[in-house]
């Protein structure tokens, strides 16, 4: 039994350890003369500056009455129509050439990084669903009674499994992606699915498994029949057993997201990569990304710790 | 006038198994010809040894195990026959499990209306009628709302009993279902089933309770090696001489 007093002490200890391994990474970039500038990821992130708008065209700026702002060209095109502007930069009458900035839009918009979030967000979440739909297939086909369905689950198990998930991406998004023309997003949520799928299938098949063949029996006598049973009786069972491990199988999902970026989606990492050359601040935009990351998988592990708590009455 | 024993005798059985065989895919030959009669409202007690094959004769009589060879009449429908659908028949089989067996995500309320919403197709409201009626007359009154885990075994075994009896089942089958049990709980289910036998139910009981055997059975089976050996009345069985009973009752006794 652990005393209250050795308790405190561990947690001091632990928060010592921290601040240890935290001035270790900040003296680390001192030593290699590194400066550090965590403002310049701001617009990386939310993107404050006002925007300008230029002129597509050589010509005339004209503002009517309602404080409307046109271009109109030299060589009778249509007129470059401004609707909505924040600041008026051309005036009524001024000559415009083209790439000229003619008005500003205030406010903000997402940064890269945000918009790469939220892309990884999207593609983690869809790919959830479908694998969650494919290995709880794969799953019940793994314990079904034809040799068949047992034989076709077992393929795909163990051939998803046993090539790395790189491979399949690139399998999926050139071979599979060609032949129905799927675009590069469709290709990476198909790859992550399939993927993940698998070791839904193995950890649905193992939670099935864990409950006890009196379940079945009692269900059986009772008159219902294999899809009943296993619908009212097993599954709930089933799936109470198999959260922790299906917690830890979505947080590899979403990290193995990342790798969609060798496709060219513009998931969180690629994001990452291409602010780290525009920004020269490797280390705050690597540092971002992993704790946006962990922002995301430690929101998934808190929702499915609540569910768990739901589903633990009947213990 | 008619004859009452003679009517009785002319209605057919309700249980009809005539020398069934079951082989395990391991080789191990359980049952050896058995045949056995149940008539509606009889209480039959199977006694034996350990690995005599009571349970597996019991499972054969709901196809929670299937035979090798013979023939099983419930209620003149033969279980043997493909064309048998055999959930119809399970739904009046009931069967009482020497692990109890509760679905342990439902309360005890839960387990008992289950299957007659999801098989019977009762409504909500019936479903809860039944159950309640039921889990009443179980003695279980004031512990419906809970769930297995906070129920002892003797309460566990009283709400498979009710669980079953929501089926309406014809015949209900009984494993050895004071077996999990602690001494002092045994009784609580004993009473339970005696209760039933009172009123009427056909029941097939497997179990090392000889007193229940003497009080409640209309006959006797004892099983050893997969052989029906001896099929009596409850006084002419345990005042048989026949050597293997004999051995076997000098050990239990
Ligand atoms: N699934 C199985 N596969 C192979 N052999 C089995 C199987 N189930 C039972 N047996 C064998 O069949 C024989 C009869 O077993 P059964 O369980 O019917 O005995 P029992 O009389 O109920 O014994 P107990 O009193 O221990 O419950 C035993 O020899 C057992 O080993
Ligand atoms: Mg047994």
């Amino acid at each position: 039994m652990q005393t209250q007093s050795s308790r405190w002490l561990g947690h001091g200890l632990y928060l010592v350890i921290m601040a240890i391994l935290v001035s270790g990474v900040y003296f680390a970039g001192q030593k290699i003369n590194y400066s550090w500038h965590w403002e310049r990821l701001w617009p990386y992130i939310i993107n404050t500056e006002s925007q300008d708008i230029v002129a597509i065209t050589d010509g005339t700026a004209v503002v009517d009455k309602a404080g409307r702002l046109s271009v109109l060209p030299d060589y009778g095109d249509d007129p470059q129509l401004v609707k909505v502007y924040d600041t008026l930069v051309a005036r009524d009458g001024d000559l415009i050439f083209q790439g000229d900035t003619i008005a500003r839009i205030e406010g903000w918009r997402f940064g890269p990084i945000a918009e790469g979030l939220w892309v990884t967000i999207k593609i983690s979440f869809i790919s959830l669903i479908f694998a969650v739909l494919l290995g709880v297939m794969f799953g019940l086909m793994r314990v079904a009674h034809g040799q068949v369905w047992r034989n076709l689950a077992m393929t795909y198990v163990e051939v998803i499994r046993g090539t790395p998930l790189l491979v399949q991406i690139f399998i999926v998004y050139f071979f599979v992606g060609t032949v129905f023309d799927l675009d590069r997003f469709t290709s990476g949520v198909a790859a992550l699915s399939i993927f993940t799928g698998a070791y839904v299938a193995e950890i649905v098949r193992a939670g099935i498994q864990s409950v006890s063949a009196g379940q079945m029996e009692a269900a059986r006598s009772l008159g219902m029949n294999y899809v009943q049973a296993m619908a009212y009786v097993i599954m709930p069972q089933a799936i109470k057993r198999t959260l922790p491990p299906l917690a830890g199988q979505f947080i590899n999902l979403i990290k193995d997201s990342s790798l969609v970026s060798v496709i060219s989606i513009t998931d969180l990492t690629k994001a990452g990569r291409e602010v780290v050359s525009g920004s020269f601040a490797p280390f705050e935009v690597w540092f971002t990304v992993a704790v946006l990351y962990l922002v995301v998988t430690g929101g998934l592990s808190l929702l499915i710790q609540c569910l768990e708590k739901r589903l633990s009455v009947s213990d | 006038m008619i004859d009452p024993v003679k009517e009785q005798s002319s209605q057919p059985a309700l249980i009809q198994a005539h020398k069934v065989n079951k082989v395990f895919p391991n080789g191990c030959h359980a049952l050896k010809d058995v045949s056995l009669d149940v008539q509606p409202g009889e209480v039959v007690v199977i006694i034996g040894p350990s690995g005599s094959g009571k349970s597996t004769f019991l499972r054969t009589l709901n196809q929670l195990e299937s035979i090798t060879s013979g023939r099983i009449l419930l209620d003149q429908v033969d279980l043997t026959d493909k064309r048998t659908n055999i959930n119809k028949v399970r739904e009046e089989v009931g069967m009482v499990f020497q692990a109890f067996n509760l679905f342990p995500h439902k309360t005890a309320l839960g387990n008992v209306m289950l299957a007659p919403m999801k098989v019977l197709k009762q409504t909500k409201p019936e479903a809860r009628k039944t159950a309640t009626d039921l889990l009443n007359r179980v003695g279980l009154a004031d512990r419906m709302g809970n769930y297995p885990t906070r129920l002892s075994g003797g309460q566990q075994q009283r709400v498979a009993i009710a669980r079953s009896l929501a089926m309406k089942p014809k015949v209900l089958l009984f494993d050895e279902p004071t077996s999990a049990l602690d001494p002092e709980m045994v009784g609580e289910v004993l009473d339970v089933m005696k209760e039933l036998a009172r009123e009427g139910m056909t029941m097939v009981v497997v179990t090392h309770e000889m007193g229940f055997a003497r009080e409640v059975a209309d006959r006797v089976v004892f099983m050893e090696e997969g052989e029906l050996v001896l099929e009596e009345s409850p006084e002419r069985f345990f005042h048989s001489d026949h050597p293997r009973l004999q051995r076997f009752l000098g050990q239990v006794l």
